[in-house]
């Protein structure tokens, strides 16, 4: 019976929510009516946070409440999917904000902040001026490994990897440069040096999970599909939350042609605009009944952002654009702003698909020449890159 | 050294755009009109959570009851992070309702509130400062419409600006004054009574002691045509006067004065005490009711720029509904003069009591006529 319920109600649930965004402003006939439901997370550690911003508000020129508060904050927003923490953190460290010689530690979690918005360069010309005074400090590093990985600076984002071995776990240092070469020609030898990792790993999820997930991705380049899904179920099986991960193997469903999968492996009211995404692309290619209204939902978010003037989603924006809408030549603008900012292999694979389908191969020819000189690997967007050479 | 990894580990991962909702924002909608402001304020529910810990009874929810019964302290945080002025002089807010909205990222308190400016808003300043001490990444998202509608969007390094308000063009702000002037007159119902008062006659002619039916309509349509042009032209004079500063008579008088010329006209009707020629009673009372004319002009609260724009149009359209009411009025009652039911008398009579009423109610200022 309860169960029945519980089952009736979420789906319930996710029938009325998408038209509730539409609602017209009211005043609730009861004082039980419910008006939010605060992150599910934000319970259990809300009496400390609130603590410690209190006494951060009572003095909040103190930097150790303010680094306390602020790596609470972002901590919070990776564990919640939620961006507003960034915001909150970001208010606590206003008095070192604007300063170039903060102290190191507001120095990461400036740039972590910054590279969060995009603003790369901040992030990155913060993360040197942090390592250039503390060259120890690994966070920092392996932030900007991470943030050059993102930018296509590869040659930068593999030295940085490569420093990581003095100052953390040789595991993490191979993690490290494993990502980097499992998108620069070296899938094979990334494969099997995360294979080595994961050993090391074993008793921390997280860094597990990161491992595993790379480890499928580089199989799937190496067109090794089989490998590439036991890879990806056991990454799912560690951490089913882990968004990264379910985001990697609903492309590599879609690329299968397994859309019912993703369509049942991602709820409909997911509040995570990059698993919409593929559901919503999953749901437009199998003609579900509700594809119409959960892209109607998604639009809805893009457009949000759009208004207040984030340009964080070109990238999904690019695809939701090209795929569900059909606009090619809307989607190829998205996707060359997106390259401009963004340079990952799915940042590279948009343009290319959106010139093809726009019939302007030509707007493509920098990422042609940029997998040229990076050899990245994976039968698809070799063909993706031949069709528009 | 692994809670610092993993911390790096979140800074990785961050970075890929897995975020849940959107940042915060707050949708401010103002509607300017003439010196007063409507506007509403949408303000997520989960930032005023981090502000006022709404959640009291810890279920992880806020409902109605909870977010209604700290609405007053809501109000009393936001509207000082609010500030709009005109002309250098702020217009305070005040709120006068709460209500709840779904946006795509959750709930919100909607704040329905006005302000009033010292005087007609050509160019309003905004200063909004919500939110931004406790989340950096805050927008403030304003939709600002006086006629056409401005985007803008608040943020930390952004927090004052100041918009032009644009002005509709000549044209249509022509025809708003027209169409003020015609609705003026339409509404204006001891205009029309005086109106009926003084053409009542007009399809009569006075031999010997008693009115006989006119025999041609030509005859009729000329000292129509008379009195009408009479009364405009003398309107008109007092209008642009009064309009333009150079003669000013308090209003109570000159609504009496009207509401007495009505009274005076009707009786004329059955005792005659005016002057024979129409056209000069027409004259002499439209001095009058310009007077009560520039009073509702005055009313609309005007920009000096377009004070001649604004006097001509009324003017155009107290003219078009004043023609319009007596190409309705003149050829009915030619139809029925003949007729020994012709109302002259029954007419005046009552237009004669109505504007008593108005002259007791107006003279003494009470409240006695429903019009």
């Amino acid at each position: 019976m309860r169960v029945a319920l519980l089952l009736f109600s979420s789906v319930f649930a996710s029938l009325v929510a998408p038209c509730a965004a539409l609602a017209a402003p009211h005043r609730p006939a009861s004082d039980d009516e419910i008006v939010e439901t605060l992150p599910a997370g934000a319970r259990q550690s809300d009496r400390a946070t609130r603590a410690l911003r209190a006494a951060t508000a009572r003095d909040p020129a103190n930097l150790d409440l303010a680094l306390r508060l602020a790596t609470l904050d972002v901590a919070r927003a990776r564990r919640d999917a939620d961006p507003r923490p960034l915001g909150r953190a970001q208010a606590t460290l206003a008095p070192w904000w604007n300063a170039a010689d903060a102290p190191v530690p507001v120095l990461v979690l400036r740039a972590t902040i910054e590279q969060s918005g995009h603003a790369f360069e901040a992030a990155a010309a913060d993360l040197e001026r942090a390592l250039a005074r503390e060259p120890g400090n690994a966070q920092a590093r392996l932030t900007l490994a991470s943030v050059r990985q993102v930018t296509g600076d590869l040659d930068g984002a593999i030295e940085s990897c490569r420093q990581l071995v003095d100052v953390a776990s040789t595991a993490l240092a191979h993690t490290c440069e494993a990502s980097v070469d499992a998108i620069s020609g070296n899938a094979a030898l990334a494969y099997d040096s995360l294979e080595r990792a994961k050993a090391t790993f074993a008793r921390d999820t997280s860094l597990l999970v990161w491992a595993t997930t790379l480890q499928a991705e580089s199989a799937e380049r190496l067109g090794r599909i089989g490998d590439a899904e036991r890879l990806y179920l056991a990454s799912r099986a560690l951490d089913p939350a882990d968004v990264y991960t379910i985001a990697a193997y609903a492309d590599f469903l879609l690329d299968a042609g397994r859309s019912a999968e993703v369509i049942a492996m991602i709820a409909r009211d997911t509040p995570v605009d990059i698993l919409l995404l593929r559901r919503v692309q999953a749901a437009r290619r199998s003609g579900a009944a509700d594809a119409a209204a959960e892209s109607d939902e998604l639009a809805q978010r893009f457009e949000a952002l759009r208004t207040r003037g984030d340009r964080v989603h070109l990238r999904e924006e690019a695809r939701y654009t090209l795929d569900v809408l059909g606009r090619p030549a809307e989607a190829l603008a998205l996707a060359l702003e997106n390259w401009r900012v963004q340079k990952e292999p799915l940042d590279a694979r948009i343009v290319l698909e959106a010139a093809l389908a726009a019939e302007r191969p030509d707007a493509a020819r920098e990422i042609v020449a940029w997998i040229d000189r990076t050899h990245l690997e994976g039968e698809r967007i070799a063909a993706l890159a031949e069709a528009a050479r | 050294m692994i809670a610092r990894i993993a911390f790096a580990l979140a800074a990785l991962l961050i970075s890929t755009g897995a975020f849940a909702h959107k940042p915060s924002d707050s949708y401010l909608v103002l509607r300017v009109d003439g010196a007063k402001i409507d506007g509403r304020w949408d303000i997520a529910v989960r930032d005023l959570d981090a502000v006022f810990d709404l959640d009291r009874n810890g279920d992880g929810r806020v409902d109605w009851g909870e977010l209604r019964t700290r609405a007053g302290e809501v109000d009393a945080y936001a509207a000082p992070r609010l500030a709009l002025a005109a002309s250098g002089s702020a217009c305070p807010l005040r709120v006068v309702d709460h209500e709840v909205e779904r946006h795509s990222d959750g709930g919100y308190l909607v704040l329905d509130f006005r302000a009033e400016c010292a005087s007609r808003i050509d160019a309003i300043d905004i200063d909004y400062s919500l939110l931004f001490d406790i989340d950096a990444q805050h927008r403030g998202l304003l939709k600002l419409d006086s006629g056409s509608v401005v985007s803008a969007v608040f943020a930390a390094t952004h927090r004052r600006q100041s918009f032009a308000l644009a002005l509709p063009s000549p044209l249509t702000q022509l025809r708003g004054y027209v169409a003020d002037g015609i609705e003026h007159i339409a509404t204006g119902f001891d205009h029309l009574l005086f109106l009926v008062a003084l053409l009542l006659p007009s399809v009569l002619v006075r031999r010997g002691g008693h009115w006989e039916p006119v025999d041609r309509f030509p005859t009729v349509l000329r000292s129509v045509a008379g009195t009408v042009t009479a009364f405009t032209l003398a309107h008109s004079i007092t209008l642009s006067l009064a309009t333009l500063s150079i003669v000013s008579l308090p209003s109570r008088l000159v609504e009496s004065a009207i509401a007495l010329s009505v009274l005076l006209t009707a009786i004329d009707n059955v005792w005659p005490i005016l002057p024979r020629r129409r056209w000069q009673v027409a004259f002499a009372f439209g001095l009058l009711h310009g007077f009560g004319f520039a009073s509702v002009l005055a009313d609309l609260d005007l920009p000096p720029a377009s004070l001649a724009l604004s006097l001509f149009g009324f003017n155009v359209g107290v003219e078009i509904g004043q023609l319009a009411f007596v190409l309705v009025l003149v050829p009915l009652a030619y139809l029925v003069r003949d007729s020994r039911f012709y109302p002259r008398v029954g007419v005046s009579a009552a237009i004669a009591i109505v504007a008593g009423g108005w002259l007791i109610e107006r003279s003494f200022d009470l409240r006695l006529m429903p019009f």
